[in-house]
């Protein structure tokens, strides 16, 4: 049986399943799928167990009550699920995050003001591929071997050694840049946007350091090039971005390596609805909202201790089909089904490309009926 | 990986000929490559051996879990990325629009194969070390990971 695996943002459709048995999907893929029933969320209202009907509407109860929501998560719901999410969010004029930070260019990319590719087309023309600040090896174990650098594709039949040239720009030497071998470079730098300046001089032949020559000089063998910007980039350049954009109109294509699976669903839903992008830490630190609802996420686990601890003392709506950190701490929780799993729908892939989920099994409950039934309830 | 050397420290070192060989050296030789078992050194099994044997054992587990090409997978340090299976020549040639493309690998007998998250080793027949003894690294370079080793490395 095919399946397409929701462990990234890679949404790999090529992953055969037979019983107990998961063929070409990596190790998250895997995991996603043979460990679907670990850890189970159930229905809780203040910890207690309830019937599902009961907690959704003590959570429309908590929400009437409440002067300023906050939506965040939705980036393992499907893109319709996200669009009710956007109408919930419209009634109750919430604020909506997701927790990554690629905003800034996903909307340029939708709004066409810095160029962008399919992954499709990188494999077929790709010469020159940046990865920069991110370590795709690990976050998006696929993403090379099935997308960008290994692959033979209808330009590029000679493979990874003689017709492509591999860029990583790192802080550290990531898993990433020890890939970066034979035809390939690895420059390591504390500081992106010097970095940025020197290629751009490079490129309109200044003086630059040797391995920035280098690239160059590959740079103009081909005019199909392609950077896959990281989170390390986007904090590295504290999103001041206008040179990076000038670099890749110099360069060629740009295309966001955000392993969260539908970031760029939920960037293309708040774009589409005219919803702004709320940072949700900031949110919490200016004790901005008294609710929040959390869709398929686990901001406790990550975030930093003094921001978490104000996310505790708010009103909890989690939707989640797995316990996590978040859930456990929370007011109400509401059980869901895993996207692509047990639940189908769409999904955007790293480059905007729509993908048709195959679920496996089918479930009571998902994010689309949860959320639905909440706004009907207000 | 052991060297004959460490082996044939350990061994009777009397050239008895009983294992078919002329030296307790050769015999260590073809312990490291498969070609002879440990329980063909007869002399080394009576008692006064048995401590050397059990080091011998201990040194051979390495060798043991190695496929006839050297091949030593890891399971618990991969995580299925899929770069060896996309590098492999032999891939490539026997699937281009599968493996050589960059989807799963779609033969009924590829060498390797991920399953479950991790390369499993499936028939290493094809494998360009197995016929034309050709000193391939091909998938061992391309996993940072360290999944994937050969024996003559460790």
């Amino acid at each position: 049986m095919m399946w397409v695996c929701t462990g990234c943002s890679c949404l790999c459709d090529d992953i055969e399943i037979e019983g107990d048995v998961v063929r070409h999907a990596c190790r998250i893929g895997a995991g996603l799928y043979l460990n679907r029933s670990v850890a189970r969320a159930e229905p809780l209202i203040d910890g207690k167990r309830m019937d599902i009907d009961s907690a959704i509407e003590r959570a429309v109860e908590i929400l009437k009550d409440s002067k300023s929501v906050a939506i965040y998560g939705l980036n393992n719901s499907t893109l319709e699920a996200q669009k009710i999410a956007m109408k919930l969010a419209k009634k109750l004029s919430a604020y909506v995050d997701n927790g990554s930070k690629f905003g800034k260019l996903a909307e340029m990319i939708l709004r066409k003001e810095i160029p962008s590719t399919t992954l499709e087309n990188v494999k077929d023309y790709a010469y020159v591929i940046f990865y920069w600040g991110c370590d795709v090896h690990n976050s998006m174990p696929r993403h090379m071997s099935r997308y960008t650098y290994y692959p033979r594709g209808k330009k590029r039949q000679r493979g990874y050694e003689e017709d492509r040239f591999l860029v990583v720009v790192d802080v550290r030497r990531s898993h990433t840049a020890m890939l970066a071998k034979k035809n390939a470079v690895f420059i390591k730098t504390d500081d992106d946007g010097k970095l940025i300046r020197e290629f751009l001089t490079a490129l309109n032949g200044g003086i630059a350091s040797g391995d920035v020559l280098r690239v160059v000089k590959e740079l103009k063998k081909s005019d199909f090039n392609v950077v896959f910007g990281g989170g390390g980039l986007i904090e590295g350049l504290s999103n001041e971005l206008e040179e990076f954009v000038k670099l890749v109109s110099n360069v060629g294509y740009f295309v966001p390596a955000d392993y969260r699976t539908n970031s760029m669903g939920f960037f293309k839903s708040i774009f589409e609805a005219g919803i702004p992008k709320a940072n949700f830490e900031d949110l919490l630190i200016d004790e901005k909202v008294d609710t929040a609802i959390i869709v398929g996420s686990d901001p406790l686990n990550s975030m930093p201790f003094e921001v978490a601890k104000r996310l505790v003392k708010l009103n909890l709506i989690v939707i989640d089909p797995k316990v996590s950190f978040t859930s456990k701490m929370a007011d109400v929780v509401i059980p869901s089904a895993i996207s692509g799993v047990e639940c189908g729908g769409k999904m955007l892939r790293s480059d905007f490309v729509e993908v048709e989920l195959k679920p496996i099994f089918k479930s009571e409950f998902d994010d689309v009926k949860v959320l639905k039934s909440i706004s009907e309830g207000l | 990986m052991p060297s004959p050397m460490d082996i044939y420290k350990l061994l009777p070192k009397t050239n008895c000929k009983l294992c078919g060989e002329q030296t307790c050296m050769s015999f260590a030789f073809k312990l490291i490559k498969k070609e002879k078992k440990l329980e063909d050194c007869k002399p080394l099994f009576e008692p006064e051996f048995e401590e050397q044997r059990k080091k011998i054992e201990e040194m051979l587990k390495v060798v043991e879990k190695a496929t006839e090409t050297g091949l030593v997978v890891n399971e618990d340090l991969c995580i299925g990325c899929g770069n060896c299976i996309v590098v492999c020549p032999v891939h490539v040639y026997e699937d281009p629009e599968g493996a050589g493309s960059g989807f799963g690998v779609r033969l009924e007998n590829p060498i390797l194969r991920v399953e479950n998250g991790v390369v499993r080793v499936v028939d290493v027949g094809l494998c360009r070390r197995y016929k034309e003894k050709t000193i391939c690294v091909a998938c061992r370079e391309n996993c940072p990971t360290s999944a994937i080793a050969f024996l003559e490395e460790l």
